[in-house]
This record gives structure tokens, sequence and C-alpha cells, in this order.
């Protein structure tokens, strides 16, 4: 089987064993429509009300306070605030968006937050993986404007505990009855243990060496995929 | 509150700030503040020591100082205590070959720092060079590094430009601070060393000079933790906010520059 052959058949075995599964994520450069298509072209088996995004939860702030949004985030993610009234803003959602971050445009929006706007960021991840090594996530630049204006940022996504909670809200389980697997130590394992959640570690994606040692409590358990953590919960955890 | 004849009481020098105090930066060169011209001279021509103690790091001394003429300034390079000399002494002293993450404007001051295979990132004010790509440059330099150092030129949270209030490089330090998990060094205001350093300069010791600023904190808190006195201005970057700041209280407040000195030359000791 090939690498994603093998993690939509571990999918299927945690369907099959009467897992409850949502798939929950900070990524801010796709809409839902677009994370649905393209997991499903993965084959993974999964449905629209399975996904929760940081987008959302960033949007159903937003709609909550009525504010009026600067959004400094992707353009495939402007899907999602379809509605969202954005003219003569009074407020700024960030998200991870590189050709945004820009001075000009940042300048823009700390002059609104001094202004008293309030600043929503979809998470504070420090840095993700691209193709030519590591990049700036949109943390550094949330804090940036923290520290400008003397504020600081409501965050929706990871590693929220609101951001777990709403998650987990539609399955009927507690915090404690549901496992985290990721590949972000702090965002999302530790995000989750916080929120009284299992977390389990995988050593792909962004993960870097001895990354469990940078939480405490650490990890649950750390592994090599997520294969093997569904191994592991079938195994240990039912 | 006591008098200002005390309150100024035995100073024999001066630490002017630069933007906010003397001119606001901008489009064209940018704008003396009003009176500002006028007060340095008479500054000048009295008994008291002069220093500009700036922390500008856009520009080099030599491009600052020749737009400050042009405005009308009496000033001169040799007058001017700024961050990239001071820097540059310190990564000679330490062996450090730095990345630069600074504005063309002020390359100049770097001439005879060795820049291959850094070891370090030195931040400065690059304004619309704090591009996603260099600041990711930058970031990337850092995590490569076994023994990451990061040297930040002031870290200032905003300044004014004619134009409105503009992110200054206090924002983008904290930025790859978070990013890598490490502490700037800053040279440049607040730092005492920089604040002893322009004292040194005139020869004047901390308890005989007063500091006159428009930041709050950088400027004037700043001064007043080395044993200074200081004069918040009402120009620049001020916000009326600042008078009732949890931490610093000046040692006066003054709409401009042009009142501070007219305060100074009346009850200085003659």
């Amino acid at each position: 089987m090939n690498p994603v052959q093998l993690l939509s058949t571990a999918e299927l075995r945690l369907r099959a064993a009467s897992v409850m599964v949502r798939f929950v994520t900070n990524t801010t450069k796709e809409s839902k429509q677009d994370l649905l298509e393209r997991l499903k072209k993965l084959e993974f088996d999964i449905s629209e009300d399975e996904i929760f995004t940081s987008l959302t939860a960033a949007r159903n702030l937003v709609e909550q306070k009525q504010v009026r949004p600067m959004l400094l985030i992707d353009d495939r993610a402007l899907p999602d605030f379809t509605g969202v009234q954005t003219g003569d803003p009074n407020a700024v959602v960030i998200g991870l968006a590189p050709e945004h971050f820009h001075y000009q445009l940042l300048n823009q929006a700390f002059r609104l937050l001094l202004d008293g706007a309030p600043l929503i960021a979809i998470h504070k991840a420090r840095y993700y993986k691209r193709k030519d090594g590591l990049a700036l996530g949109p943390g550094p630049f949330v804090t940036a404007l923290e520290y400008a204006t003397d504020t600081k940022a409501i965050v929706v996504g990871k590693p929220e505990k609101t951001f777990f909670l709403e998650a987990l809200r539609d399955t009927g389980c507690a915090p404690e009855e549901a496992v985290m697997i990721g590949d972000d130590c702090r965002d999302d394992v530790g995000g989750a243990q916080n929120t009284g959640m299992l977390g389990i570690l995988v050593k792909t994606g962004k993960y870097r060496a001895a990354d469990e040692e940078k939480i405490n409590p650490p990890p649950y358990l750390t592994c090599e995929s997520f294969p093997h953590a569904v191994d592991h919960i079938l195994q240990n955890l039912l | 509150m006591a008098a200002w004849a005390e309150r100024l009481a035995g100073v024999r020098g001066v630490l002017l700030d630069i933007s906010g105090v003397l001119y606001d930066s901008g489009a064209g060169g940018g704008a003396a503040i009003a009176g500002s011209v006028e007060a340095v001279a008479r500054l000048k021509r009295s008994p008291l020591k002069v220093r500009f103690c700036t922390n500008e790091s856009q520009k080099s001394r030599r491009e600052l100082v020749g737009l400050l003429q042009r405005l009308g300034f009496n000033i001169s390079e040799g007058e001017v205590t700024a961050p990239a000399p001071a820097t540059c002494q310190i990564l000679k002293e330490r062996g450090l070959r730095p990345h630069l993450l600074v504005h063309d404007g002020v390359r100049s001051e770097f001439d005879d720092i060795d820049v291959s295979n850094p070891n370090c990132v030195v931040i400065a004010d690059a304004g619309e060079s704090f591009s996603y790509k260099n600041m990711n440059r930058a970031f990337q330099v850092l995590m490569e590094l076994e023994n990451p150092v990061l040297i930040s030129l002031g870290k200032g949270r905003y300044y004014k430009e004619t134009s409105g209030l503009m992110l200054d490089v206090g924002a983008y330090m904290k930025a790859l601070e978070y990013a890598c998990g490490i502490e700037a060094e800053v040279v440049g205001k607040p730092s005492p060393e920089f604040f002893k350093s322009a004292l040194q300069a005139i020869g004047v010791e901390a308890h005989q000079a007063v500091m006159i600023g428009d930041d709050i904190v950088g400027d004037v808190g700043g001064a007043q933790k080395c044993g200074m006195r200081a004069l918040q201005v009402r120009t620049g970057k001020f916000r009326p906010s600042d008078e009732h700041h949890p931490e610093v209280k000046a040692d006066g407040y003054v709409d401009n520059l042009a009142e501070a000195v007219d305060l100074l030359l009346q009850h200085m000791d003659k």
C-alpha cells in the first residue's frame, strides 16, 4: 500500500470500531469545501460536518461580535467568509497569509488596532513546513501586532481550549473520552491535553526531533505515524 | 508639583531624541516640528552640552544629518549617538558575522563588517523592507544556528511619520523572538550602555543630564533608569494616554522641544 492508502485504511479501521472521528485543522488556506474535496480525492471517507476548522471558529466569532473585519487571510479561505461585511473595517482577522504580511498591510492593521479594533487570530503557529524548509506562520506577526499595540489577540484555533471543545460539541463526547492525533506538539497535543483529552504526537509533517520534550506534561504517546496511532487506540483505548 | 526650578536644577547637559522631537520623518524628507530648529540653535548658544541620542536605524548618520541640516538644524555627524555604530563595535568584539535585516539606507554603516557565513542576525528598522520574504530569510538563518543570536537596534513599538504612525523594529523583533523561542539583545535606547555612551561623549554625569524624548518608555523611562531626568514632549508618537502611563512618570511633560528649551534656559544654574 502506498502511504496515502495506509492513512485512509487506518481511518476506516477507526470507524469500523465505532470511534467517532473529527478532522480538525488550523489550516487557513483552504475553505471547508476545498478541504473536503481534497480529502475525498485521497480516498478518505468523510463528510462536511466532520470537519471543524479554525476559519469556521473565526467566522463564528466575527458574527457574534458583529464586527466588520479586515481579512488578512489567504484568498482561498475567503469563501468561508461569504456574507461577512468587510467595508470600513473595525476588526482584524489574521490567518496564514504570507502574501499579506508585507509592511504596508500590517501597518494598516496596526493603525486599526491602535484605534481599538479587536484582533482575532485564527491561530498563532510559529512556523509551518514548506518545500524549501520552515517558513514563518501567522503567530510571529500576531505577536508583532500585539506588542506594537499593547493588546492581546483572541485566538480561535488550536491550541485554544475553546477550539477543541467546539470541535467535540456535536460528538456528544467529553474531552476525557477523546484522543487528538497531531504533528504539532504544542498546538495539537499540548492544546488537546490541556482540554482534558489524550494527545498522540506523530513523527510526520512538521515534527522535529525532540519536539515531545517541549510540553509538560509530555504527550500521552509519541509514535511514527497516523496508522501507528490508530493501532495503539484500537489495541489499548477502547 | 515641584517647581520647574527645582526639577531642572544642576542640569549641565541635554540628550535630544531626534524623531518626534526635532522632526517627523516621511515623504520628501519629512518635516521639522514647529519651533525645534530654533530650540536647538538656542541650546547650542547656551553653556549646556548637547548630544543627539537617537534610535534611528533606517538611515545612516550621514543621510540623517544631511536631511536635518536641509531642514535648517544645526547638527553634525559627530554629535550623534546612534545604534548602528554601537552595534558594529559589539559585532567586532564578539566575532559576530551578521545576516542583516535592515533597510538599504543604513547598510553603509556596516561596510567594514564581515557578513560572510553569518552566525547571527541583526535587525533594524527596515520599514518597507520588512517583507515576508526578508523576515523569513532571517528566521531561517536563526533556526540553522546552534546558538542563535539576534541583535535588535532598539525595540520601539511605533514611531510617527508625517503620514501617521508606523510599526517600528520592536514589533518585528518580537516576531522573530516568538518564532524562534529566543530573546533578542537590544542595542540603543533604552539600554543603559547606550545612554552611558551618549553621556560620556559630552562628559556629563547622569544626574546632571536631562533626556528629552517622545517615547515614554524608551526615551523617558529608559533615561530615568540610568539616573537621568527626562522630559516627555507631546509631539511625535506621543498619545494622551502616555501622560498616565502605569509605570513611567516623566519629570515633566512639555508641548514640544521649544517649550522644554525655554524652561531649561530659564531655570538652569547661572
